[in-house]
Formats: structure tokens, sequence, C-alpha cells
């Protein structure tokens, strides 16, 4: 069939007119096709055609996906296709067509017309670095044909000549990044791997790596007859900075400069030091120097002046450290130069935000960085938080709002605990309520959300920014009175929302296994209690606010030796270890109670319960107290964790915390689970039919969306399923409790049995079973689907 | 345990439906006379529970099992004095679901 090719498709291409397959869908021919090998990632190759439509030719990349095409032979030198999706773009002046779907029309055919390189003949070429496989945003070829087989060598022929129409080389031939610049320079950095023609010494261009963290020496050093042009470097927007622009330079004010920081890796030893800047275009990036060339710029930056910065490297961001809205990163080196401006340029900002109202910051993730702005509404002082290595950090919280009626707890860590968190204490006490926008905080999970600083944190106190006007105002017409919403809840001694759950659901959620230990809470009775080793003997030297508390020995003559704190002491602290068996409805198990828990639940302090069994060896008092503790309901707020002894895998339960049993509010507990089982799937009757399977769901499963504490019955179905995911075991039985979709409609029951309302399966006129007197509560909702009549356990014939 | 008469537990609008029949309520004492308690059931509606020997002195409030004689009164058997505290809201929310959707776990 003849197929004609779409006339001037290249010649519109290049001149601008046709950048996606959304102005022209063209058909073209394959004149070239060759393979090219990415250095930096051999396993991948890439296909650079030459696209014709029968008067001029043009060179585009093929994206990798569709390699099979010409693996398999359809797509080859002299195809015949329809592009249907694929881009032009720019990368300062130059036009790469980058083809992501096309359509083989004809696998062979004869080369139609004669075309020639069309469109821009970019003399200049530039050789850049980093150049990466898979940035196929930025690849560009150039066109001139007559350089095409140089690309695969890696040949730079710049040393050669100056000839501008050759094409520079690099060494990863995957994508032969070509920019023109005004400079006739061939290359601007030694990633070019001029005059090396040798694939694999091309392959390691000093700044194309730049997961090196020192910058190979520069390999080149005026080679070639080249003039370099230093005069009037162009300055670019930021955001056009790729790994393959040529020479570039920005013109950019520092926003934030970070400390000059050794490390020492298996590599060897060095030192960094980063710096973010942003330019008019609001583009922000950051730039990070190593050992010889930190040293050398450390000085010359200063946060809030404006510099030229050319000639450095460009990488992908490392978006664990850098929270800058780029995809790279400039790593600077000893040819790279920075030219501070005097002259002030009011259209660069001195810094910029992406703020977030708090309102969002309850629906964002954990751990993400972002930029907020509130005012102050309360700030405590300083306290000292010890970590668990012992370290002592600063912390510092306070309460933020803003306009959108929530408030958050920020959390201020280290040094801005001095700085900045003492002058918006200052501020705060004297009556006033600063204006406060965090840059790069994080989001955390901790009671509720909260924002905490991280190193790369910057707070500022009543900027001047219009946001920040705009909060004042707000906040004296009405913010003072209007009631905040907090996201963080208080800071309780434990933290943790109150998850109440049946002994039963530790073995069958199989609790504590997994990486975190869970913390639950549950409603039951002590019904054991170990008499023997109910104490030890505790090392009593502070350890910032709290004793050691690691067992001591005894050293024969009296004084007790602790082997942390590597002292002897006279008198040792006796605490509490009890080994208590409790149980519940469901099931029993051991737990162990520590010195709080245990005074608690004993009555009498450690120490003189020692005292009266061993001491006074009054057995009668002993047993007294110990009998008092049997049979005692309490509320135990339990750490399960579990814990690898001789390889046994053994899952232990602390209790944290022991309250006595209130039974009004555990009263009402139980009813809101109850209410929570009939909106969630009608009147669950499932009956399990194992013993220590019937438990209910707790109240708040799901610790880190209660924020809001809502329990509507749709969010109850979700949170739910979330249950079910991971809950094990039952399955068998759980099957179809049979739920109706209930959807939020609290007040209908709908039978299980036969799927009509109104009625429970237990009265159900078609069933003849007997209702089981087992704890009908408890159900185990399987999956919410609409099981219309599905029974749990009875079989009752009639549906 | 002796089970052989089991009482329903009801508040004020569920006594209606035992007339004739044990049940048993726990009233917060309004007014007491010889012979007779008025209280206020935990659904607020005014009871008079009948019979002998209430115990004294009465707590705030008190549990009577006993047979219904009408929507209103009780001829009570036992009397137990609650104490003066007491969950009213909880034991609403047990009478209506030991007589609605548990029923078959009472009686």
């Amino acid at each position: 069939m003849e197929v004609s090719l779409t006339a001037g498709a290249i010649g519109k291409i290049m001149s601008g007119e046709v950048t996606t397959e959304a102005d022209m869908i063209p058909v073209l021919q394959v004149t070239e096709l060759k393979q090219l090998k990415a250095y930096q990632d051999p396993t991948r190759e890439r296909f650079r055609m030459g696209l014709s439509d029968g008067t001029h030719l043009h060179q585009g990349m093929l994206a990798t996906d569709l390699n099979d095409l010409v693996k398999q032979g359809t797509l080859q030198f002299g195809s015949i296709v329809r592009l249907t999706h694929f881009g032009v773009h720019v990368v300062q002046t130059r036009r790469i067509v980058i083809v992501r779907e096309l359509e083989v029309i004809k696998s062979n055919s004869d080369i139609i017309g004669r075309s020639v390189p069309g469109g821009k003949h970019n003399d200049q070429r530039v050789a850049d670095s980093g150049v990466k496989l898979n940035t196929t945003g930025s690849e560009q070829r150039g066109s001139g044909v007559s350089q095409v087989n140089n690309i695969e060598t890696g040949r730079s022929n710049a040393a050669i000549s100056p000839q501008v129409d050759q094409r520079p080389v690099f060494g990863t031939g995957s994508s032969v990044p070509a920019s023109t610049t005004p400079s006739t320079r061939v290359d601007s950095n030694p990633s070019a791997g001029h005059g090396v023609p040798r694939l694999d010494h091309a392959r390691d261009p000093p700044t194309s790596y730049p997961r090196q963290p020192q910058p190979p020496p520069p390999m080149y050093a005026n080679r070639g007859p080249v003039a370099r042009n230093e005069a009037s470097p162009r300055i670019i927007p930021i955001n056009a900075l790729s790994p393959y622009s040529g020479r570039w330079t920005i013109k950019a004010r520092v926003t934030n400069k970070a400390a000059l920081k050794q490390y020492s890796n298996p590599r060897g030893e060095g030192k960094v030091f980063n710096f973010d800047l942003l330019d008019a275009d609001g583009g922000e990036i950051r730039v990070t120097c190593f050992n010889a060339v930190a040293d050398q710029f450390f000085d010359q930056i200063v946060v809030g002046n404006l510099y030229l910065i050319s000639r450095g490297s460009l990488r992908p961001a490392q978006k664990n450290f850098n929270h800058l809205p780029n995809d790279y990163e400039i790593m600077l080196d000893n040819a790279s130069t920075i030219k501070q401006c005097y002259e002030e340029d009011a259209a660069i900002p001195r810094q910029q935000f992406h703020f977030c109202t708090i309102g969002d910051i309850e629906s964002m993730e954990n751990n993400s960085i972002i930029d907020v702005i509130g005012i102050v509404s309360s700030i405590s002082p300083t306290v000292t938080i010890t970590r668990k290595n012992g370290t002592a950090t600063p912390k510092r919280s306070l309460q933020l709002m803003d306009m959108s009626g929530r408030s958050v707890e920020v959390t201020m860590w280290g040094n801005f605990c001095n700085a900045e968190g003492q002058m918006l204490q200052n501020l705060c006490d004297s009556g006033g309520f600063p204006v406060l926008a965090v840059k790069a905080g994080r989001i955390s999970e901790f009671n509720g959300k909260a924002v905490s600083t991280i190193g790369s944190s910057q707070l500022f106190i009543d900027p001047d920014f219009v946001e920040a006007h705009k909060l004042k105002d707000w906040f004296e017409r009405e913010g003072k009175s209007v009631p905040c919403i907090s996201l963080s809840r208080e800071f309780s001694g434990s933290g943790r929302v109150d998850v109440r759950k049946t002994i039963s659901q530790i073995k069958d959620e199989k609790l504590g296994t997994s990486e975190k230990p869970d913390w639950i809470t549950v409603s039951a009775t002590i019904i054991y209690m170990k008499v023997e080793n109910f104490c030890y003997t505790a090392c009593p030297i502070m350890n910032g606010d709290r004793p050691c508390s690691k067992k001591v020995t005894a050293n024969g003559d009296g004084t007790w030796r602790c082997e942390k704190c590597d002292k002897s002491v006279d008198e040792c602290d006796y605490r509490y270890i009890l080994q208590l068996q409790i149980q519940d409805h469901t099931d029993l198990t051991w737990v162990t109670a520590f010195q709080e828990a245990g005074e608690e639940i004993m009555g009498i302090s450690a120490k003189d319960l020692y005292y009266v069994k061993y001491e006074h060896n009054d057995e009668e008092k002993f047993e007294d107290i110990i009998h008092k503790v049997a049979f005692t309901k309490y509320i135990f707020k339990l750490k399960v964790k579990e814990e690898t002894f001789s390889d046994e895998q053994r899952v232990k339960a602390t209790v944290v915390k022991v309250d006595k049993l209130n039974y009004s509010s555990d009263t009402r507990t139980i009813l809101d689970a109850i209410d929570k089982l009939k909106t969630g799937d009608g009147s669950s009757l499932s009956i399990n039919i194992k013993p220590e399977g019937s438990h209910y769901n707790a109240d708040a499963v799901n610790t880190g969306t209660g924020s809001s504490g809502t329990r509507d019955p749709s969010s109850v179905q979700r949170r739910d399923f979330g249950l079910h995911a991971h809950q094990s075991g039952q399955s068998g039985n759980h099957y179809s409790s049979g739920s109706r979709p209930h959807g939020g409609d609290a007040t209908t029951t709908s039978c299980n049995v036969c799927g009509n309302s109104g009625h429970v399966s237990a009265n159900c006129p078609s069933s003849t079973t007997e209702p089981q007197g087992q704890y009908m509560g408890g159900s185990y909702r399987g999956t919410s689907g609409s099981y219309g009549g599905g029974i749990p356990r009875q079989h009752v014939g009639s549906y | 345990m002796d089970t052989s008469s089991p009482s329903a537990f009801v508040n004020g609008a569920l006594l209606r439906r035992f007339i004739g029949q044990k049940v048993r309520t726990v009233i917060q004492v309004t007014g007491s006379e010889i012979g007779s308690v008025v209280g206020k059931s935990t659904d607020d509606l005014q009871i008079v529970v009948r019979g002998s020997s209430p115990p004294s002195p009465l707590t705030t409030y008190l549990e009577v099992i006993g047979i219904a004689e009408s929507d209103n009164a009780i001829r009570a058997e036992t009397w137990t004095n609650f104490g003066n505290t007491f969950d009213t809201q909880n034991y609403n929310e047990l009478c209506k679901l030991a007589n609605g959707e548990f029923k078959h776990l009472f009686i």
C-alpha cells in the first residue's frame, strides 16, 4: 500500500509549530536506526532514529519501552511510522524529539525522497555532563548527520579541531546531549571526555558521575584550541537546568546555608556543605560542595546575597535530604565559579515558601516536608528529652494556628529551642501572638499530627510576607476568639490512642510481631501473681531525671554494684517486677508489671513489701496483701512485643499503666462498641465456634487516623476493613458474616439468615436454630459485601 | 443460682410490655411513703413501687424486682439499695438492648 509521509512535518517540528501529537500526528520514515549504549547503564539500550518526512530529516530518540519493536524487527531501517505520542523538547534552543508511542505502518520500505538534515543546524555543541539514561526529557539530539557515527564511540573530536560541527562526545551514548550555547567552546566540563577515544575512559568523566563524593580532577585542561567564552555568560533560569545543559550560569540568592560537615564513609573522609538557591523565576536548587571546593566556597557564601554561579554539574536530587522542589541538585567542582552580584536584584525574592494551611496538614502524609505559617497561640519552655542512647536534646513545643481554624503542635529541636524558641517565648510572654513561618518542617504522627523541625528547617518570626500580614489581620479580627481544633493531642504520658482489645486479640492479631511494639488497652482481672521474685534489687543512681534501675549485684559486703553506672552503692532500691496472669472474657495471658504499675496494683511499695516478707518475715501479712490483689479488675495498658529468647519467639506484654476500672465509663465504651457493631454490618451474629474467637472490634483501631474522633458509620466501616486486613486466624469462620451493607443505618437491624430487616437471625422466622448464649457482641466481620443471607454457622435449610 | 423466675430489665417505657410478669428496674427515689416508693425511671418516667419492706434508709437509687402491675407501677418483692451514684444512661441502654436486639441473651 502506498503510504505517504507527512510532508513538511519535520520542518514544522523544527520550527516549533509541532511539539506534541496534539498538534499533529505525522507519518515519517525511519531513515536511520542506531543503537546506543548507555555506559552508565549498559543493560539498557537506546535507539536513535533518523526521522524523515521525505524532504527533511531529524533525529529522534525512541523511548525504551519501544525497544522491543526494534529488536523484533518490526521497526527497522526504512520503516514507515506514525508518531502517536511524542514530544519535542527544547533545551537551550535545540529540539529533541522523543517518541513515546508509535505505530509501525510498514516495516520495510524503500526510502522515500531524499531527506537532508533539516531544522536547526546547531553548529556548536557543547558536551555536557551527567548524562543519565532515564532522563528522557532532556535528551537532545543534534542534527548533523555527519557526526552521527561518532556518538557511539564516545570520541571527541573536539580536540582535533575546533570545528563546531563536530559533535561533542559523551561517554554515555544514550543521549548525546548537545546543546547550543553561544560559546564556541566545545566543552564546558571535563565529562565530555575530550580527547579520549576509548570508551571506557570516556565512561568516567569527572563530573558526570555525581555520585562520587569527590569531584575527580578535571580531565581537560585547556585542551584544544577552542576559545572559552568567559564573557557575558547566559543566565538561565534554575528550572531549566538539567544534566544536559551546556555551560550554564545562574543568578540566584542564597536562601539557606548549611554548616560545613565532616564525614567519613568507606571511600574515605571528607567535608561537605550545601546551600540553597532561589532565582527570579522561583526556581530553587541545592548546591553541594565537597572537600577542597567546600573550603573554597564556604566562606564566600552568605545567606541573602546574590551570586552568579556557573559550571557546576547537575545530578538528581537526593530527596531524603533535599526538600526543594527540583529534581536536580548542583555539585560544584574546581572549575565552577561563584561570583557575587553586588547590585541588588529585586526580582529575586529572599525566600520562597509553599505554605500549606494547617487544615491541609491533617490529610498529609507522615514524614512529608512542608512549609507552614501561623500564629503562635502558646509556647512552652524547653524541656530536655533524653533519648534511649542517653543523649539529651532540648525540645520545645508550641501551638500554631491559622485561618483554617485548626492548630497544630510545632516541635523545635536542638538549636531552634534556644534561638528562635526563646525569642518566641519572650514575645508570647509579653502578651503578643507572633507569626511564625516554618520552612521545611516535617509532619509527624506523634499525638495526631504535628510538625517538627529537621536539620534543614528554618524558622522565621514575624516575617515580612503577605501571608504573615494576612494572618495577623485575621487574628486581630477574629482569630483570637475562634476556637481552634487541634490536630495534635495533648501530650499525655504515653501518648497513645486508647486501643481497646481483648486478650484473645493479642494472639489472633499477632500483636507485637511487627517491628514496632503494639500498645493496647485491655480490661481484665488479675487471676494469679507469681509470688517468688516479685521485686529485684535496683540501682538508685539518677541518670537525668530517672533512676538507672538496672539490676545491681551484691558485692558481698553489703554494697551493691551497678554495671551500667559502673558504681557501687550501699543501699539499693527495690523495684517491682511482677509476673501476673490476667484474664478477660476471651483469654488469659501473662504480663509483667514494673515498678509504677506494680505499686498501683499491690498498693504497697516494693521496698515495704520486701521488708514485710524477708525482713520481718511476716508471712501472714504478706499473704494477705497478695490475696487482695487477686481477682481485682483493672484497665491495663499493655505494650506487646515479640522477643527472641534463645531461638524462640515469644510475645511479651508489659504493663505500662494500670487504672482502676471505672464501671461507668467502661460500660460506655462497651456500649459504643455495641453500637458500632450494629452500624457496621447490621446485627452481626457471627458466632465463633472457637472459644477465643469472639471478640469485639475495638474502638479506635487505627491509631493514626483518629484525630477528629468522629465515629460516623462510614468511617467505621472503613476502619474495620483495615482491621480485617491484618486479622488472621479467624478467617475460617468469617466469611460471610452475612452483612448486609448497612451503610450507616444504625436503627434497622437485618437478619443474617433470610436477609430481611426488622429482626435478627435469632428471631428469624425462617430459622429454626436456637440462638446460642455466646457473646453475640463479638462479630468478626468478614468482608463487607452483601452476602445476602450467608449465615455463619448453622446451615438452616431455608436459605 | 435460682433461674426459675427470671426478671426482665425494664425502664419506664418497657414496663408496659411486661405487665403481669416479673421485672426489675432501677429507679431514682423521688419520694417514699408507707408501703410505696415513688421514683423516676432511668428514662425519666415516673414509676410507683408498692410493697412491703422497702429498705430504710433509702439511698438515692433503688433496684426493685417484682411483678409489673401497670405501665407505671410495680409490686416489689425485692428491694436493693444501689447507692447514691449510678449511671442511669448505661442502665437505660442495657434495658433497651436486653429487650431488643439481644433479648435472646437474657430471657
